[in-house]
């Protein structure tokens, strides 16, 4: 009889919610550390269940209960391996470090107290997403995760939030449903059958030509989530008008979730039921959106003058990044043989998985201290920005680390997974053919779109922390009246407040030691079998 | 063992206290204080004794085990072959928990909300409680001429709630509910007599046997199929499935809240439920039994209902009438659940018909205190997000149900229903649900914007009448663990499935 240990992680946040709100009604603050002691307890809780990942057999920690057994038979099945449990390690800790963040950043807002119930709400559907095996399950907690998104971001939010809440929910929401279609096939093609693994090997003896349709409607919908293109019209809106914990927590997180459920559930159960032919072609194309993506997203980046707008196309190429290394994916499965991740053909697997790590962690980053100078500044256009490295170094700090990971600049976080990924890309290539190889010419692209990144993460950093501040400038001829105007209206601008540097120094040491030292993550990682039972 | 006193009683007690709901109203006007009290204990009263009964129905039948469904005439004799009798199934016994529970839930609201010291409201709440009676009485009905004399006193019922308060409007909506209640009346008896004359029998079970009977002369059988199709085209009429659906959206409008919330919870039920009974049990349409393969046709009208239903509540302005659209596209759902003819698909039509009414009644409800203080179009409800906010969240509950977000009941509905088309094969049923349900979900979330993010026009702030609010949040309460724990209401619906398929063996 094991110990309850994942029912805890997902009962803990969902039990707190009203006390949450209480606590919220007696001090903000209340509520916020009691959603973060949440987190920290969830994060003792998943990394309790390491040691049997690392060490049993399977690589795997289950744990299922009874929930519906009349009728659709479904269980509430939770399960944590490798990959999971990296991520929702990470998403925990943004939930931490969010939560932290907000003490300061939404300090004085109105309705604090449902704020952090709602919170609270989000983390019960963020992490139950990483931790189930059961199809139903996954789609509860997925789209328990857009309600609470709505209301934090309408309500929060700055300039059109609710439109721009809008837009995040129909979306997601319009990609879930095909996700729903998509698990009611699998339904019929199983005969009844919900759990992840079982549907797994029920699927191999399904017709090819409907479970290619069921792979496309899956991927389909996860795609939307992670706001590749062309379905990213949601994301610079929802993620630019959000509060900057809601922003880390969507950037970071929430759309990484999209790309862990296209490795689980459509790699992971639907692929190595359809045929070698369609799967291959599928992964072509999915490299093509991989590059177009990060092109996009780094192209806006550049010239982006809103400083969450620049971050947030910034997180669209990223995906472009993971969409790339996700179609490097089970192209090892090509022989229909189950693949350990530490074979040399898998290495692309396990950057891909470790970017969405690295990429939580430095884009999370990013958001906090934008959201900081936000604060600080109460100014949005980084033009108007400027010379802050004088007046905020404990922000600019945590922002040029946090635009430097993002970049791929060594010994930071990004690196190392970016780094993983094209290792393993010229792997693949090696194996489809060499010289005649597809993916040639998306991996030469993406290293061209690293180049980029860099650009606009420099950018970054140049306009709004290095140079002169725009009241320190001379002023034209003329111009007096205007500068005298802005010299009596510039308040004076500090760094940030304690709670805010607490957060971003968790996080900018996280950057730091999983630039240097990802083995732990990696080990993790590397324990995954895809394609058959184990 | 049941017995016919079983079968009666609920309608009975229905009854009886319908007749007695006058005098006690005028004992109950005399006392000075506590009139709402007193009212309420009454009904409570009344709807325990007919919870009571009901549970004492489904008790005696469920106590052998795998019981097998059972036709009982009104002097008592078990048969299959009489007309005017009463039937006891798995399904039936669904049906008249729901109606009694559903009906206790909006009765409790109608107090709250109708004024007890205006004259005609005893004869109103008596004329729900026989309306409750009169629908208790259709789905136990053995046959269909039991069934089409419960249903029209249903109907007859439905209407004078409908015109309560006797204004233009409402007179105007009665009266084309009136006319299609003939119209389909009319198609009914057509049929029913060409079945009478041809089978000489109208009892379910019967007609089932005389359609497969191998002495029935293809001539025969064909005009009783074509008898079959007006009847069920008689009662499409009366479910508002497209293109005969156009006099719903001004009944629910113009109805008051209560009645809309009743009508929108319970007789829509009904007429899903004979359908039901005609199409699956009767016009069985695959399977060693086949009669009619009924499949793509009513997969077509199911199509069209849940496109046209969303797409004008896409275009409504005034929101009670936005909300009768939805009861439109609801109906859509249900014939999708229909069309899927497997056991998934009678769970999630059953399924839908509680989560349906449960979320159509909690919206009218809601929408029933807001119009009370003048507030009826989308603009009227800007900024009432801040202004009522414990209304507020009902109705984000209400539409997010609708919308088949989860953890809401919505979302099993609607997974039921579509995964049971993917079943069927008719997948191309389930990608056009799907896709309303998008253009749902838009619509609902301009309502919940409009709630939340507009500032309101005035600034008066106006005080929530806490007492009306119990039953909508025991309605919001029964949604949320509905669709956290659905297996409750699975367990009560396993056996009809169980029944259906030792029917139709092919699901």
């Amino acid at each position: 009889m094991t110990l309850p240990i994942l029912l805890a992680v997902f009962a803990i946040p969902t039990i707190s919610i009203p006390f949450v709100y209480f606590a919220g009604k007696k001090s903000p603050k209340l509520a916020a550390m009691f959603v973060a002691l949440i987190a920290l307890i969830n994060i003792m809780l998943v990394l309790s269940t390491v040691p049997e990942i690392l060490n049993s057999t399977k690589h795997q920690y289950l744990e299922s209960y009874t929930w519906i057994p009349t009728i659709i038979n479904t269980r509430f099945s939770l399960f944590l391996d490798g990959i999971s449990a990296s991520i929702a390690l990470i998403s925990l800790v943004l939930i931490f470090v969010a939560a932290l963040f907000s003490v300061n950043y939404m300090a004085g807002k109105k309705n604090l107290p449902s704020y952090y119930a709602l919170l609270c709400m989000l983390s019960v559907g963020l992490v139950g997403v990483f931790l189930t095996s059961n199809l139903l399950l996954f789609y509860f907690c997925w789209e328990l995760m857009l309600v609470p998104a709505y209301f934090i971001v309408g309500e929060w939010g700055y300039r059109n939030s609710y439109k721009s809440a809008f837009k995040l929910f129909i979306f997601t929401h319009a990609g879930a449903v095909f996700v729903l279609l998509g698990i009611g096939a699998v339904y019929w093609l199983t005969n009844g059958q919900t759990d992840m693994i079982a549907a797994q090997t029920a699927l191999l003896t399904a017709s090819p030509e409907i479970v290619k349709w069921v792979l496309v409607a899956f991927t389909a919908g996860f795609a939307v989530k992670m706001a590749v293109f062309p379905v990213h019209l949601w994301l610079p809106d929802a993620h630019s008008e959000a509060p900057a914990p809601m922003s880390a927590l969507l950037s970071g997180v929430i759309i990484s979730a999209g790309a862990y459920a296209i490795i689980r559930i459509s790699f992971g159960v639907v692929f190595p039921s359809v045929g070698v032919a369609f799967g291959t072609s599928f992964l072509e194309a999915l490299a093509i959106v991989g590059v177009i993506t990060a092109f996009f997203g780094s192209f806006l980046a550049l010239v982006a003058t809103d400083i969450k707008r620049l971050i947030a196309y910034s997180s669209i190429a990223h995906m472009g990044y993971i969409m790339f290394g996700l179609s490097l994916f089970p192209v090892a499965l090509a022989d229909n043989n189950p693949v350990l991740l530490v074979t040399a053909s898998a290495i692309a697997v396990v950057g891909t998985v470790l970017h969405i790590v690295t990429h939580a962690v430095s884009k999370g980053l990013f958001f906090l201290t934008a959201g900081g100078v936000m604060h600080q500044t109460e100014e949005r256009d980084i033009n108007k920005m400027g010379g802050l490295a004088s007046k905020m170094p404990f922000a600019t700090v945590s922002g040029t680390i946090a635009a430097l990971s993002i970049a791929g600049a060594p010994p930071l976080a990004c690196f190392i997974s970016e780094f993983l990924i094209f290792v393993g890309a010229i792997q693949i290539i090696n194996i489809t053919g060499g010289l005649s190889s597809f993916y040639i010419i998306p991996t030469a692209l993406m290293l061209i779109a690293t180049v980029f990144s860099l650009a606009y993460s420099l950018r970054f950093i140049s306009k709004v922390f290095l140079g002169t501040s725009k009241d320190e400038a001379v002023p034209e001829e003329g111009h007096k009246d205007a500068t005298e105007h802005v010299k009596e209206e510039s308040h004076k601008i500090v760094d940030v407040p304690n709670y805010m540097k607490v957060s971003l120094a968790i996080l900018v040491v996280l950057v730091v030691l999983i630039g240097i030292y990802p083995t732990f993550f990696i080990n993790l990682i590397k324990t995954v079998t895809f394609g058959g039972l184990s | 063992m049941v017995q016919i006193l079983d079968i009666i009683l609920p309608i009975f007690t229905l009854v009886i206290a319908a007749l007695l709901t006058i005098p006690v109203f005028r004992i109950i006007r005399k006392q000075g204080r506590h009139k709402t009290a007193l009212t309420m204990s009454w009904f409570l009263v009344v709807f325990l004794i007919a919870g009571v009964t009901v549970a004492n129905l489904a008790l005696t039948y469920f106590s052998t085990a795998n019981p097998a469904p059972l036709n009982l005439a009104l002097d008592g004799s078990a048969s299959t072959a009489v007309s005017s009798s009463f039937l006891v199934d798995a399904l039936s016994i669904y049906m008249a928990i729901i109606i009694v529970a559903v009906s206790a839930v909006v009765m409790v609201y109608s107090v709250f909300f109708v004024d007890s010291n205006e004259r005609p409201s005893d004869r109103y709440f008596a004329i729900m409680l026989i309306l409750t009676a009169a629908l208790l009485g259709a789905v136990l009905a053995g046959d269909l001429l039991t069934f089409f004399i419960f249903w029209e006193a249903a109907t007859a019922a439905a209407a004078f709630i409908m015109m309560y308060r006797k204004n233009a409007f409402s007179l105007n909506a009665t009266l084309k509910y009136l006319i299609m209640v003939i119209i389909a009346s009319a198609f009914v008896l057509f049929g029913l007599s060409i079945v009478y004359g041809i089978t000489g029998s109208l009892n379910y079970n019967a007609l089932r046997e005389a359609l497969n009977a191998s002495t029935l002369v293809a001539s025969d059988k064909n005009l009783l199929i074509i008898a079959f199709v007006f009847i069920a085209a008689g009662y499409a009429i009366e479910a508002a499935i497209v293109p005969f659906h156009f006099w719903l959206p001004d009944a629910y409008t113009a109805a008051p809240a209560p009645s809309a919330a009743f009508l929108s919870a319970l007789v829509d039920q009904g007429s899903y439920y004979i359908l039901i009974r005609i199409l699956l049990y009767i016009i069985i349409p695959t399977g060693p039994n086949q009669v009619l393969n009924w499949t793509l046709m009513l997969a077509f009208l199911a199509s069209m209902t849940m496109v046209i239903g969303n797409v004008f509540a896409l275009i409504q302005n005034d929101v009670k009438r936005l909300i009768a659209y939805i009861c439109v596209a609801d109906v859509g759902y249900n014939l999708v659940a229909i069309t899927s003819v497997t056991s998934l698909g009678l769970a999630g039509n059953l399924y839908f018909f509680l989560i349906g009414g449960l979320t159509t009644a909690l919206a009218f409800m809601v929408i029933g205190i807001i119009n009370n203080y003048g507030i009826r179009t989308l603009s009227d409800f800007a900024g009432i997000g801040k202004k009522m906010p414990l209304v507020s969240i009902a109705l984000v509950v209400a539409g997010l149900s609708f919308a088949g977000v989860p953890p809401l009941g919505g979302f099993i509905a609607k997974y039921l229903v579509f995964t049971a088309a993917i079943q069927a094969q008719l997948g191309w049923l389930a990608v056009i649900g799907v896709l309303t349900s998008i253009l749902q979900t838009a619509y609902i979330f301009r309502l919940i914007n409009v709630m939340y993010a507009k500032k309101p026009k005035d600034e008066t702030p106006i005080k929530e009448n806490k007492r009306i609010l119990i039953p909508v949040f025991i309605l919001v309460a029964a949604i949320f663990i509905l669709g956290l724990f659905p297996n409750i209401v699975l367990q009560l619906l396993q056996p009809a499935t169980q029944q259906l398929s030792a029917l139709i063996p092919a699901i």
